[in-house]
Protein backbone atom coordinates (compact mmCIF):
# COMPACT_ATOMS: atom_id res chain seq x y z
CA UNK A 1 0.00 0.00 0.00
CA UNK A 2 2.41 2.14 1.06
CA UNK A 3 5.06 1.61 -1.30
CA UNK A 4 2.62 2.24 -4.61
CA UNK A 5 2.43 6.31 -4.52
CA UNK A 6 6.58 6.34 -4.45
CA UNK A 7 6.94 3.85 -7.03
CA UNK A 8 4.18 5.23 -9.62
CA UNK A 9 6.39 8.90 -8.69
CA UNK A 10 9.59 7.06 -9.60
CA UNK A 11 8.02 6.03 -13.05
CA UNK A 12 6.92 8.88 -13.65
CA UNK A 13 10.69 10.54 -12.90
CA UNK A 14 11.87 8.11 -15.42
CA UNK A 15 9.51 8.56 -17.95
CA UNK A 16 10.08 12.15 -18.02
CA UNK A 17 13.86 11.66 -17.89
CA UNK A 18 13.45 9.15 -21.24
CA UNK A 19 11.39 12.06 -22.73
CA UNK A 20 14.22 15.15 -22.32
CA UNK A 21 17.11 12.84 -23.44
CA UNK A 22 15.01 12.07 -26.87
CA UNK A 23 14.25 15.78 -27.21
CA UNK A 24 18.10 16.26 -26.88
CA UNK A 25 19.05 13.91 -28.89
CA UNK A 26 16.80 15.24 -31.75
CA UNK A 27 17.68 18.77 -30.99
CA UNK A 28 21.69 17.82 -31.74
CA UNK A 29 20.93 16.33 -35.10
CA UNK A 30 18.95 19.49 -35.98
CA UNK A 31 21.17 21.58 -35.37
CA UNK A 32 24.27 19.76 -36.95
CA UNK A 33 22.08 19.80 -40.29
CA UNK A 34 21.25 23.67 -39.72
CA UNK A 35 25.04 24.39 -39.27
CA UNK A 36 26.34 22.37 -42.07
CA UNK A 37 23.53 23.95 -44.52
CA UNK A 38 24.32 27.16 -43.17
CA UNK A 39 28.36 27.37 -43.73
CA UNK A 40 27.61 25.77 -46.91
CA UNK A 41 29.02 22.42 -46.43
CA UNK A 42 30.32 21.34 -50.11
CA UNK A 43 29.88 17.36 -49.92
CA UNK A 44 31.50 17.23 -53.49
CA UNK A 45 34.55 19.24 -52.98
CA UNK A 46 35.03 16.71 -49.87
CA UNK A 47 34.99 13.54 -52.31
CA UNK A 48 37.22 15.45 -54.77
CA UNK A 49 39.53 16.39 -51.70
CA UNK A 50 40.30 13.07 -50.30
CA UNK A 51 40.97 11.88 -54.15
CA UNK A 52 43.89 14.70 -53.87
CA UNK A 53 44.82 14.37 -50.12
CA UNK A 54 45.96 10.48 -51.31
CA UNK A 55 48.01 11.80 -54.44
CA UNK A 56 49.54 14.36 -52.23
CA UNK A 57 50.14 11.63 -49.48
CA UNK A 58 52.34 10.05 -52.28
CA UNK A 59 54.83 12.90 -52.65
CA UNK A 60 55.57 12.92 -48.57
CA UNK A 61 56.99 8.95 -48.94
CA UNK A 62 59.62 8.23 -48.74
CA UNK A 63 60.95 10.46 -45.71
CA UNK A 64 63.86 12.18 -46.08
CA UNK A 65 66.38 10.36 -43.73
CA UNK A 66 69.63 12.19 -44.66
CA UNK A 67 67.39 15.04 -42.73
CA UNK A 68 67.61 13.00 -39.45
CA UNK A 69 70.74 14.71 -38.15
CA UNK A 70 70.24 18.00 -38.87
CA UNK A 71 66.93 17.55 -37.26
CA UNK A 72 67.95 16.39 -33.72
CA UNK A 73 69.20 19.94 -32.89
CA UNK A 74 65.42 21.54 -33.17
CA UNK A 75 64.43 18.21 -31.24
CA UNK A 76 66.65 19.16 -28.41
CA UNK A 77 65.39 22.39 -28.81
CA UNK A 78 61.65 21.92 -28.53
CA UNK A 79 62.61 19.42 -25.59
CA UNK A 80 63.76 22.13 -23.47
CA UNK A 81 61.83 24.76 -23.93
CA UNK A 82 58.71 22.56 -22.59
CA UNK A 83 61.19 20.89 -19.99
CA UNK A 84 61.97 24.67 -18.88
CA UNK A 85 58.68 26.49 -19.42
CA UNK A 86 57.47 23.17 -17.03
CA UNK A 87 59.56 23.34 -14.34
CA UNK A 88 59.42 27.20 -14.39
CA UNK A 89 55.57 26.90 -14.44
CA UNK A 90 55.40 24.56 -11.43
CA UNK A 91 57.78 26.67 -9.68
CA UNK A 92 55.89 29.87 -10.11
CA UNK A 93 51.86 28.59 -9.62
CA UNK A 94 52.33 27.61 -6.22
CA UNK A 95 52.65 31.22 -5.11
CA UNK A 96 49.84 32.01 -7.33
CA UNK A 97 48.01 29.35 -6.61
CA UNK A 98 48.17 30.11 -2.79
CA UNK A 99 47.35 33.43 -3.30
CA UNK A 100 44.02 31.98 -5.47
CA UNK A 101 42.52 29.80 -2.55
CA UNK A 102 40.02 30.87 -0.27
CA UNK A 103 41.36 28.99 3.16
CA UNK A 104 45.01 30.56 3.09
CA UNK A 105 44.33 33.77 1.53
CA UNK A 106 42.43 36.90 2.13
CA UNK A 107 39.74 37.63 -0.01
CA UNK A 108 41.08 40.89 -2.00
CA UNK A 109 44.27 38.58 -2.49
CA UNK A 110 42.58 36.10 -3.70
CA UNK A 111 39.92 37.85 -5.97
CA UNK A 112 42.83 39.87 -7.85
CA UNK A 113 44.53 36.05 -8.58
CA UNK A 114 41.83 34.42 -9.39
CA UNK A 115 40.98 37.27 -12.06
CA UNK A 116 44.60 36.81 -13.21
CA UNK A 117 44.67 33.13 -13.82
CA UNK A 118 41.32 33.78 -16.14
CA UNK A 119 42.70 36.29 -17.82
CA UNK A 120 45.85 34.54 -18.54
CA UNK A 121 44.13 31.26 -19.64
CA UNK A 122 41.65 33.04 -22.11
CA UNK A 123 44.39 34.04 -23.85
CA UNK A 124 45.75 30.72 -26.43
CA UNK A 125 49.10 30.25 -26.06
CA UNK A 126 49.36 30.92 -29.26
CA UNK A 127 48.20 34.71 -29.55
CA UNK A 128 50.43 35.06 -25.87
CA UNK A 129 52.93 34.16 -28.47
CA UNK A 130 52.20 36.24 -31.44
CA UNK A 131 52.00 39.49 -28.38
CA UNK A 132 55.22 38.35 -27.21
CA UNK A 133 56.57 38.13 -30.82
CA UNK A 134 55.83 41.78 -31.30
CA UNK A 135 58.15 42.29 -28.20
CA UNK A 136 61.13 40.25 -28.37
CA UNK A 137 61.07 39.63 -32.28
CA UNK A 138 61.32 35.74 -33.38
CA UNK A 139 63.00 33.22 -31.71
CA UNK A 140 63.21 30.80 -28.52
CA UNK A 141 62.32 33.45 -25.66
CA UNK A 142 58.96 34.44 -26.96
CA UNK A 143 57.36 30.45 -27.31
CA UNK A 144 59.64 29.89 -23.69
CA UNK A 145 57.65 32.85 -22.16
CA UNK A 146 54.29 32.26 -23.61
CA UNK A 147 54.59 28.60 -22.68
CA UNK A 148 55.74 29.43 -18.66
CA UNK A 149 53.03 31.63 -18.44
CA UNK A 150 49.92 29.46 -19.56
CA UNK A 151 51.76 26.63 -17.99
CA UNK A 152 51.37 28.93 -14.58
CA UNK A 153 47.82 29.25 -15.86
CA UNK A 154 47.05 25.87 -15.70
CA UNK A 155 48.75 24.41 -12.56
CA UNK A 156 47.56 27.80 -10.44
CA UNK A 157 44.28 26.99 -11.34
CA UNK A 158 44.39 23.01 -10.49
CA UNK A 159 46.50 23.63 -7.44
CA UNK A 160 44.14 26.12 -5.95
CA UNK A 161 41.51 24.13 -6.49
CA UNK A 162 43.50 21.22 -5.08
CA UNK A 163 44.29 23.39 -1.73
CA UNK A 164 40.83 24.38 -1.16
CA UNK A 165 39.68 20.82 -0.87
CA UNK A 166 42.19 20.25 2.00
CA UNK A 167 40.28 19.27 4.78
CA UNK A 168 39.93 22.64 7.25
CA UNK A 169 40.48 20.32 10.40
CA UNK A 170 44.05 19.40 9.28
CA UNK A 171 44.98 22.85 9.24
CA UNK A 172 43.17 24.04 12.28
CA UNK A 173 45.06 21.16 14.10
CA UNK A 174 48.33 22.66 12.80
CA UNK A 175 47.52 26.21 13.63
CA UNK A 176 46.21 25.62 17.02
CA UNK A 177 49.47 24.20 18.33
CA UNK A 178 50.78 27.30 17.75
CA UNK A 179 52.26 27.97 14.12
CA UNK A 180 52.24 30.87 11.97
CA UNK A 181 50.06 31.03 8.97
CA UNK A 182 53.77 30.16 6.85
CA UNK A 183 54.48 26.96 8.87
CA UNK A 184 50.55 25.97 8.07
CA UNK A 185 51.56 26.14 4.48
CA UNK A 186 54.63 24.73 4.70
CA UNK A 187 53.94 21.53 7.00
CA UNK A 188 50.34 21.15 5.94
CA UNK A 189 49.47 22.43 2.71
CA UNK A 190 52.66 22.25 0.68
CA UNK A 191 52.90 18.34 1.38
CA UNK A 192 49.07 17.84 0.61
CA UNK A 193 49.37 19.41 -2.44
CA UNK A 194 52.68 18.26 -3.30
CA UNK A 195 51.44 14.62 -5.48
CA UNK A 196 49.02 16.89 -7.17
CA UNK A 197 51.92 19.60 -8.17
CA UNK A 198 53.83 16.75 -9.82
CA UNK A 199 51.02 14.59 -11.67
CA UNK A 200 49.56 17.74 -13.10
CA UNK A 201 53.07 19.20 -13.72
CA UNK A 202 53.90 15.93 -15.78
CA UNK A 203 50.82 16.12 -17.68
CA UNK A 204 51.58 20.14 -18.11
CA UNK A 205 55.08 18.78 -19.80
CA UNK A 206 53.54 16.70 -22.23
CA UNK A 207 51.11 19.39 -23.00
CA UNK A 208 53.79 21.63 -23.06
CA UNK A 209 56.29 19.57 -26.38
CA UNK A 210 52.66 19.48 -28.44
CA UNK A 211 52.14 22.98 -28.05
CA UNK A 212 55.89 23.84 -28.23
CA UNK A 213 55.68 22.18 -31.74
CA UNK A 214 53.02 24.40 -32.48
CA UNK A 215 54.86 27.64 -31.10
CA UNK A 216 57.73 26.47 -33.11
CA UNK A 217 55.82 26.73 -36.51
CA UNK A 218 55.17 30.55 -35.78
CA UNK A 219 58.51 31.42 -35.19
CA UNK A 220 59.39 29.68 -31.61
CA UNK A 221 62.38 27.79 -33.31
CA UNK A 222 62.61 24.25 -32.83
CA UNK A 223 61.13 21.34 -35.02
CA UNK A 224 57.89 22.92 -35.66
CA UNK A 225 59.64 25.32 -37.39
CA UNK A 226 61.60 23.34 -39.55
CA UNK A 227 58.01 21.28 -39.87
CA UNK A 228 56.82 24.55 -41.01
CA UNK A 229 59.60 25.64 -43.86
CA UNK A 230 59.46 22.14 -45.31
CA UNK A 231 56.26 22.55 -46.06
CA UNK A 232 56.50 26.16 -47.13
CA UNK A 233 59.22 25.55 -49.71
CA UNK A 234 57.02 22.47 -50.44
CA UNK A 235 60.02 19.68 -49.51
CA UNK A 236 57.04 17.47 -48.62
CA UNK A 237 59.80 14.39 -48.13
CA UNK A 238 61.55 16.60 -45.81
CA UNK A 239 58.26 17.71 -43.61
CA UNK A 240 56.95 14.02 -43.21
CA UNK A 241 60.79 13.69 -41.43
CA UNK A 242 60.12 16.20 -39.34
CA UNK A 243 56.49 14.36 -38.53
CA UNK A 244 57.97 10.83 -37.80
CA UNK A 245 60.30 12.74 -35.16
CA UNK A 246 57.84 14.95 -33.88
CA UNK A 247 55.69 11.74 -33.35
CA UNK A 248 58.79 10.07 -31.84
CA UNK A 249 59.24 12.98 -29.22
CA UNK A 250 55.58 13.40 -28.32
CA UNK A 251 55.26 9.29 -27.66
CA UNK A 252 58.27 9.23 -25.62
CA UNK A 253 57.79 12.69 -23.26
CA UNK A 254 54.19 10.20 -22.77
CA UNK A 255 55.78 7.72 -21.92
CA UNK A 256 58.55 9.12 -19.22
CA UNK A 257 55.60 11.32 -17.52
CA UNK A 258 53.19 8.25 -17.49
CA UNK A 259 56.07 6.27 -15.54
CA UNK A 260 56.73 9.08 -13.07
CA UNK A 261 53.07 9.57 -12.72
CA UNK A 262 52.65 5.95 -11.84
CA UNK A 263 56.12 5.99 -9.20
CA UNK A 264 53.73 9.42 -7.69
CA UNK A 265 50.76 7.66 -7.28
CA UNK A 266 52.02 4.74 -6.19
CA UNK A 267 53.34 6.97 -2.63
CA UNK A 268 56.65 6.90 -3.30
CA UNK A 269 59.54 9.57 -3.60
CA UNK A 270 57.20 11.96 -2.07
CA UNK A 271 58.86 12.60 0.85
CA UNK B 1 45.10 26.23 35.64
CA UNK B 2 42.56 26.92 32.83
CA UNK B 3 39.67 29.59 33.82
CA UNK B 4 36.70 29.98 31.42
CA UNK B 5 34.45 33.11 32.48
CA UNK B 6 30.92 33.92 31.02
CA UNK B 7 31.68 32.65 28.06
CA UNK B 8 29.33 33.92 25.11
CA UNK B 9 29.26 32.86 21.81
CA UNK B 10 26.24 34.50 19.54
CA UNK B 11 25.42 34.51 16.20
CA UNK B 12 24.30 37.80 14.39
CA UNK B 13 21.33 36.37 14.19
CA UNK B 14 20.75 36.64 18.08
CA UNK B 15 20.81 33.14 18.80
CA UNK B 16 23.28 31.89 21.62
CA UNK B 17 25.06 28.85 20.61
CA UNK B 18 27.26 29.17 24.22
CA UNK B 19 25.35 31.02 26.91
CA UNK B 20 27.24 32.38 30.06
CA UNK B 21 29.53 28.99 30.76
CA UNK B 22 32.14 29.54 33.02
CA UNK B 23 34.50 26.71 35.08
CA UNK B 24 37.91 26.34 35.97
CA UNK B 25 40.00 23.27 35.60
CA UNK B 26 43.17 23.06 37.79
CA UNK B 27 45.54 20.29 38.65
CA UNK B 28 44.76 16.78 38.67
CA UNK B 29 41.62 16.86 36.55
CA UNK B 30 40.25 14.45 33.87
CA UNK B 31 37.06 16.97 33.39
CA UNK B 32 34.60 15.75 31.18
CA UNK B 33 31.86 17.78 28.95
CA UNK B 34 28.59 15.86 28.48
CA UNK B 35 25.86 17.26 26.24
CA UNK B 36 23.78 16.38 23.26
CA UNK B 37 25.36 17.17 19.69
CA UNK B 38 24.96 20.91 19.07
CA UNK B 39 24.79 21.76 23.09
CA UNK B 40 27.77 23.92 22.55
CA UNK B 41 30.60 21.05 23.38
CA UNK B 42 33.28 21.30 20.77
CA UNK B 43 32.38 25.42 20.36
CA UNK B 44 33.83 25.78 24.35
CA UNK B 45 37.11 23.76 23.24
CA UNK B 46 37.54 26.02 20.04
CA UNK B 47 36.97 28.75 22.21
CA UNK B 48 39.09 27.81 24.54
CA UNK B 49 42.35 27.58 21.81
CA UNK B 50 41.03 30.58 19.65
CA UNK B 51 39.79 28.65 16.46
CA UNK B 52 36.50 30.34 17.41
CA UNK B 53 36.25 34.08 18.92
CA UNK B 54 33.47 34.35 21.33
CA UNK B 55 31.36 37.71 21.41
CA UNK B 56 31.97 37.82 25.12
CA UNK B 57 33.92 36.31 27.68
CA UNK B 58 37.15 35.56 28.92
CA UNK B 59 39.30 32.18 28.87
CA UNK B 60 42.83 32.59 31.10
CA UNK B 61 45.28 29.92 31.17
CA UNK B 62 48.08 30.61 34.30
CA UNK B 63 51.42 28.26 34.40
CA UNK B 64 52.80 27.20 37.52
CA UNK B 65 54.65 30.64 38.04
CA UNK B 66 52.03 32.23 37.68
CA UNK B 67 52.33 33.35 34.20
CA UNK B 68 49.35 33.73 32.48
CA UNK B 69 48.14 33.24 28.65
CA UNK B 70 44.38 34.32 27.43
CA UNK B 71 42.88 33.39 24.07
CA UNK B 72 40.27 35.95 23.89
CA UNK B 73 40.34 39.62 22.67
CA UNK B 74 44.07 39.15 22.25
CA UNK B 75 46.18 39.61 18.88
CA UNK B 76 47.62 37.51 16.61
CA UNK B 77 50.98 37.35 18.20
CA UNK B 78 49.53 36.77 21.64
CA UNK B 79 47.05 34.12 20.25
CA UNK B 80 50.05 32.17 18.81
CA UNK B 81 52.01 31.97 22.32
CA UNK B 82 49.01 31.01 24.27
CA UNK B 83 48.08 28.43 21.97
CA UNK B 84 51.97 26.86 22.45
CA UNK B 85 50.41 26.09 25.70
CA UNK B 86 47.66 24.46 24.63
CA UNK B 87 47.61 20.41 23.53
CA UNK B 88 44.88 19.80 21.41
CA UNK B 89 43.68 16.34 20.39
CA UNK B 90 40.87 16.52 17.95
CA UNK B 91 38.47 13.78 16.58
CA UNK B 92 39.84 11.64 13.62
CA UNK B 93 41.18 13.09 10.95
CA UNK B 94 43.46 15.96 11.97
CA UNK B 95 46.75 14.53 10.95
CA UNK B 96 48.50 16.13 7.55
CA UNK B 97 47.93 12.72 5.66
CA UNK B 98 51.13 13.26 3.81
CA UNK B 99 53.72 13.93 6.10
CA UNK B 100 55.18 10.75 7.78
CA UNK B 101 53.91 10.10 11.99
CA UNK B 102 57.04 11.40 13.60
CA UNK B 103 56.97 14.33 11.46
CA UNK B 104 52.95 14.67 12.55
CA UNK B 105 54.33 14.78 16.34
CA UNK B 106 57.10 17.28 15.73
CA UNK B 107 54.81 19.88 14.57
CA UNK B 108 53.34 19.79 17.68
CA UNK B 109 55.67 22.60 18.91
CA UNK B 110 55.94 24.57 15.68
CA UNK B 111 54.49 27.87 17.90
CA UNK B 112 58.05 27.59 19.59
CA UNK B 113 60.24 27.29 16.26
CA UNK B 114 61.10 30.56 13.93
CA UNK B 115 59.34 30.24 10.77
CA UNK B 116 62.14 30.80 9.16
CA UNK B 117 64.10 27.70 10.87
CA UNK B 118 60.94 26.11 9.74
CA UNK B 119 61.78 26.50 5.75
CA UNK B 120 65.23 26.57 5.56
CA UNK B 121 66.39 23.85 7.56
CA UNK B 122 63.78 21.80 9.29
CA UNK B 123 63.46 19.73 12.87
CA UNK B 124 66.42 18.95 14.71
CA UNK B 125 67.74 15.85 16.09
CA UNK B 126 66.88 16.69 19.63
CA UNK B 127 63.41 17.39 18.51
CA UNK B 128 62.73 13.80 16.68
CA UNK B 129 64.54 12.32 19.75
CA UNK B 130 61.77 13.87 22.41
CA UNK B 131 59.08 13.71 19.27
CA UNK B 132 60.26 9.36 19.49
CA UNK B 133 59.49 9.74 23.22
CA UNK B 134 56.26 11.34 22.30
CA UNK B 135 55.17 7.92 20.68
CA UNK B 136 56.88 5.69 22.84
CA UNK B 137 54.37 6.62 25.51
CA UNK B 138 51.00 5.80 22.99
CA UNK B 139 53.06 2.73 22.10
CA UNK B 140 53.02 3.94 18.37
CA UNK B 141 57.16 3.95 18.08
CA UNK B 142 57.51 1.32 15.28
CA UNK B 143 54.71 3.54 13.08
CA UNK B 144 57.06 6.38 13.32
CA UNK B 145 58.21 6.23 9.68
CA UNK B 146 54.55 5.63 8.33
CA UNK B 147 52.84 8.49 6.23
CA UNK B 148 49.97 9.36 8.83
CA UNK B 149 47.63 9.24 5.76
CA UNK B 150 48.23 5.14 6.33
CA UNK B 151 47.13 4.79 9.85
CA UNK B 152 43.90 3.13 11.24
CA UNK B 153 41.21 5.51 13.03
CA UNK B 154 42.85 4.58 16.67
CA UNK B 155 46.21 4.43 15.61
CA UNK B 156 45.72 8.03 14.07
CA UNK B 157 44.18 9.94 17.45
CA UNK B 158 47.00 7.66 19.41
CA UNK B 159 49.49 9.83 16.97
CA UNK B 160 47.66 12.89 17.54
CA UNK B 161 47.97 12.60 21.83
CA UNK B 162 51.89 11.69 21.12
CA UNK B 163 51.83 15.41 19.45
CA UNK B 164 49.92 16.89 22.13
CA UNK B 165 52.54 14.89 24.56
CA UNK B 166 55.77 16.77 22.87
CA UNK B 167 54.13 19.67 22.61
CA UNK B 168 54.35 19.54 26.55
CA UNK B 169 51.24 21.80 27.62
CA UNK B 170 49.33 23.52 30.65
CA UNK B 171 46.39 21.78 29.69
CA UNK B 172 44.87 18.97 26.72
CA UNK B 173 41.92 19.45 25.52
CA UNK B 174 40.24 16.52 23.18
CA UNK B 175 37.45 17.31 21.07
CA UNK B 176 35.46 13.85 21.05
CA UNK B 177 38.56 11.50 20.79
CA UNK B 178 36.64 8.38 20.82
CA UNK B 179 33.20 8.90 18.63
CA UNK B 180 34.85 7.10 15.64
CA UNK B 181 36.01 4.66 17.55
CA UNK B 182 35.38 1.17 18.57
CA UNK B 183 35.12 0.18 22.27
CA UNK B 184 38.55 -1.46 22.51
CA UNK B 185 40.24 1.55 21.08
CA UNK B 186 38.37 3.72 23.40
CA UNK B 187 39.23 2.20 26.45
CA UNK B 188 42.93 2.49 25.13
CA UNK B 189 42.64 5.93 23.95
CA UNK B 190 40.80 6.33 28.02
CA UNK B 191 43.70 4.83 29.94
CA UNK B 192 46.35 7.04 28.12
CA UNK B 193 44.78 10.03 28.75
CA UNK B 194 43.75 9.03 32.22
CA UNK B 195 47.41 8.88 33.06
CA UNK B 196 48.26 11.87 31.41
CA UNK B 197 45.86 13.74 33.40
CA UNK B 198 47.43 13.13 36.82
CA UNK B 199 50.54 15.56 35.73
CA UNK B 200 48.55 17.40 33.43
CA UNK B 201 44.71 18.66 33.44
CA UNK B 202 42.45 17.28 30.70
CA UNK B 203 39.70 18.58 28.96
CA UNK B 204 37.42 16.35 26.64
CA UNK B 205 34.13 16.37 24.80
CA UNK B 206 32.33 12.78 25.25
CA UNK B 207 29.26 11.18 24.29
CA UNK B 208 29.68 8.23 26.49
CA UNK B 209 28.41 8.68 30.10
CA UNK B 210 29.40 5.16 31.17
CA UNK B 211 33.05 5.82 30.14
CA UNK B 212 33.57 9.16 31.35
CA UNK B 213 32.33 7.78 34.73
CA UNK B 214 35.14 4.87 34.73
CA UNK B 215 37.62 7.53 33.91
CA UNK B 216 36.85 10.98 34.49
CA UNK B 217 36.74 12.93 37.46
CA UNK B 218 34.36 15.30 36.86
CA UNK B 219 31.71 16.26 34.49
CA UNK B 220 30.22 19.19 33.18
CA UNK B 221 26.62 18.95 31.35
CA UNK B 222 25.89 21.67 28.78
CA UNK B 223 22.54 21.77 27.69
CA UNK B 224 21.31 24.49 24.88
CA UNK B 225 24.82 26.47 25.44
CA UNK B 226 23.99 26.31 28.96
CA UNK B 227 25.81 25.16 31.44
CA UNK B 228 23.63 22.84 33.53
CA UNK B 229 25.35 20.39 35.93
CA UNK B 230 28.89 20.52 37.17
CA UNK B 231 30.18 18.16 39.78
CA UNK B 232 31.33 14.16 40.10
CA UNK B 233 31.78 11.55 36.87
CA UNK B 234 29.22 9.56 38.57
CA UNK B 235 25.73 10.24 37.63
CA UNK B 236 22.22 9.54 38.70
CA UNK B 237 19.58 9.20 36.22
CA UNK B 238 18.07 12.44 37.21
CA UNK B 239 21.24 14.06 36.73
CA UNK B 240 21.76 12.21 32.72
CA UNK B 241 18.45 13.46 32.17
CA UNK B 242 18.66 17.11 32.58
CA UNK B 243 21.87 17.43 30.48
CA UNK B 244 20.45 14.95 27.71
CA UNK B 245 16.39 15.46 28.42
CA UNK B 246 14.46 13.30 27.53
CA UNK B 247 14.42 11.62 24.10
CA UNK B 248 10.45 11.17 23.59
CA UNK B 249 10.03 15.37 24.27
CA UNK B 250 9.86 17.40 21.74
CA UNK B 251 12.08 19.80 23.14
CA UNK B 252 14.89 16.41 22.52
CA UNK B 253 14.00 16.91 18.63
CA UNK B 254 13.93 21.01 18.38
CA UNK B 255 17.60 20.60 20.39
CA UNK B 256 19.16 18.38 18.29
CA UNK B 257 17.81 19.56 15.10
CA UNK B 258 19.44 22.94 15.50
CA UNK B 259 22.91 21.35 15.31
CA UNK B 260 24.57 24.57 14.46
CA UNK B 261 27.57 23.79 12.11
CA UNK B 262 30.91 24.73 13.16
CA UNK B 263 31.72 26.95 9.82
CA UNK B 264 28.20 28.62 10.50
CA UNK B 265 28.31 32.03 8.30
CA UNK B 266 28.66 34.66 11.45
CA UNK B 267 31.51 32.29 13.39
CA UNK B 268 34.84 32.92 12.04
CA UNK B 269 35.69 30.21 10.15
CA UNK B 270 39.36 28.17 10.49
CA UNK B 271 42.04 30.27 9.48
CA UNK B 272 40.68 33.50 9.46
CA UNK B 273 40.74 34.71 12.67
CA UNK B 274 44.93 35.30 12.69
CA UNK B 275 44.77 35.94 8.94
CA UNK B 276 42.48 38.60 8.44
CA UNK B 277 44.76 40.42 12.18
CA UNK B 278 48.20 40.25 9.96
CA UNK B 279 49.85 37.07 11.04
CA UNK B 280 53.38 37.87 9.50
CA UNK B 281 54.29 35.39 6.50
Amino acid sequence: MGTEIPLLEWRQGRAAHRRRRAVAALLLVVLTLLSAWRCNVDFHSFATGIGKGVSLLELFFPPEWSGVSEMLQPIAVTTVIALIATLLGMCLSLPCALAASSNIAPRPLRLAMRSFIALERGLPEIVQMLLLVAIFGLGVIPGLIALSFSSIGMLAKLLADAIEEIEPHMLEAVEATGATRSQVIRYAVIPQILPALLANGLFRFEFNVRAGVILGAVGAGGIGFIMMTAMNSMNYQRACMATLLTLVLVFVSERVSDSFRARILDGGALR
Amino acid sequence: MLQVSNLLVQLPTGKRLVNDVSFSVGRGEFVSILGCSGAGKSLTLRCVVGLTRPTSGEIRLTDPRGKSYRTTSVGAKELRRARRHIGLIFQGSNLVKRLTVLENVMLGRLGHIHPLRSWLLGFTDAEARQAMEALDRVNMASCAARLAGSLSGGEMQRVSIARAIYQRPLIYLADEPISSLDPRNAEAIMSILQPLSRETPVIGAFHQPAVVARYCTRVIGVRAGQLVYDGSAQLSSRQLERIYGDANSETFAEETAAQPLLFEPGLQPALHPSLSSGVPV
